[in-house]
């Protein structure tokens, strides 16, 4: 019986060769989500200028940034970047900050356990792994971030240059594997890498080796905070196992997003920043009438999230109560006192109005759901 | 400051509003806002009893 032809020669190169995983080759070796910056659910193309100091605060897809003082760095998705690449992440000075002692300015990605294991760091069988990233800044010097376990008891200073200001220019780093402490497995996280735009000392460690404290940067590194106007642009990032950068790992757009959706999901259209009153909602068929006065809804992800998510839910632009959905009775009403119950898969929500009998009802709201790490 | 809320359906507390921003947080441990409001009530603090819904 015939199966039909294999080309017995691609799967040679691909399997027997020794550039397998080098050029652009696509074999989910990057570690990093988002590391391209194409996907920008939280703020659109917006910048935004955080004004809390909370370690938490999400500005793109799957990074984070922390300011232990508030307003002094904005960030975008730009389209500046580099030959092959379509976006960036642009960091920009909105105020100078003198950075003290324990002042972290950072952004970083939390990478989950679950795409880590096989780095199995923590053991005498630890991999070493490169970082690589492209950067622009206007302020050269010796610049500084970090790998940190995800309880920050455990972390890997590095430094790496930029000569030229308001150039393009790519760097790597190889991070031998850490064979001491413990590491997280399954669906929180493994680590997180850090990038710093100005730490002080008690935050900075000595660059190129583990250290039983949670570093966020390199002892001496430049602060690009600290200089008025300055900018620092990044996309390319790229994690991975070996001792040397290989070409940046191209996903389709779809597949990022899909990666991103497991941490951060929202009814908005792609490149709309969620808020209240600007559309782009989904609309429901309300199903299900509880007890005379309320209506049920449910909705389902598109991605499975990595654990039960925050949600949060916004006005449309057929409503008028921030916060709260709209439904169809002769005309736009307000909904009142909504209350989601949701999975990792999907959702429902109840909401208040003024119903009659068993009529079904289209309903429009807006949310967001966060499983971030 | 938070407040306990109830599933409609079953009655049951199951989270707890953000009052900050109305975000809806589930008593899962592995879900970070919670882990946040667990600090919160570690340092002494207590949330706003659940509305009869």
């Amino acid at each position: 019986m015939s199966y039909g032809q294999v080309n017995a020669d691609v799967i040679g190169t691909s399997v027997a060769g020794s550039n397998l995983g080098a050029g652009n080759a696509s074999i989910m070796k990057n570690r990093i989500i988002n590391g391209a910056f194409t996907v920008s659910q939280y703020n659109g193309t917006s910048s935004t200028t955080p004004s809390a100091t909370s370690s938490n605060i999400y500005v793109i897809d799957r990074f984070s940034v922390l300011n232990t003082q508030a307003s002094k760095l904005t960030y975008q998705q730009t389209t500046t970047a580099p030959a092959g690449f379509q976006n960036s992440f642009e960091v920009s000075v909105a105020s100078t900050a003198t950075v003290g002692s324990g002042d972290v300015f950072a952004f970083r990605q939390a990478v989950e356990a679950y795409n880590c294991q096989d780095l199995a760091w923590g053991t005498a069988n630890a991999k070493t792994v490169t970082l690589s990233f492209w950067v622009q800044s206007s302020v050269t010097g010796t610049f500084g971030g970090a790998i940190q376990n995800y309880t920050a008891s455990r972390s890997y200073p590095f430094t790496y240059t930029i000569s030229s200001a308001n150039t393009w220019t790519q760097i790597s780093i190889t991070i031998v594997g850490d064979t001491g402490s413990t590491w997280n497995t399954g669906n929180t996280g493994y680590m997180f890498v850090t990038w710093s735009l100005g730490t002080g000392t008690s935050n900075s460690g000595t660059a190129g080796t583990w250290a039983n404290s949670g570093y966020w940067s390199a002892t001496g590194a430049t602060s690009v905070v600290g200089t008025s106007g300055a900018t620092f642009y990044i996309t390319g990032v790229q994690l991975e196992v070996g001792s040397s950068a290989t070409g940046y790992e191209y996903r389709q757009y779809g597949q990022e997003l899909a990666l991103c959706q497991r941490y951060y999901e929202m009814s908005f259209s792609q490149g709309t920043a969620p808020a209240n009153g600007v559309g782009n909602t989904y609309k429901f068929i309300a199903s299900a009438l509880n007890g005379g006065t309320s209506y049920v809804n449910a909705g389902v992800y598109c991605t499975e999230k990595r654990a039960t998510p925050t949600m949060t839910f916004y006005r449309t632009d057929n409503g008028s109560s921030n916060g709260q959905p709209a439904y169809y009775s002769g005309g736009w009403n307000n909904g009142s006192s909504i209350s989601p119950t949701s999975g990792t898969r999907a959702f429902y929500f109840n909401f208040a109005g003024t119903f009659s009998g068993l009529s079904c009802y289209f309903v429009d709201v807006a949310w967001t759901s966060s499983a971030e790490l | 400051m938070y407040k306990l809320y109830k599933d409609p359906i079953t009655g049951k507390e199951q989270g707890v509003v953000r009052l900050a921003d109305m975000a809806y947080i589930p008593f899962d441990p592995a879900n970070v806002d919670y882990q946040q409001y667990l600090k919160w009530v570690s340092e002494g603090n207590t949330p706003l009893p659940a509305e009869n819904n």
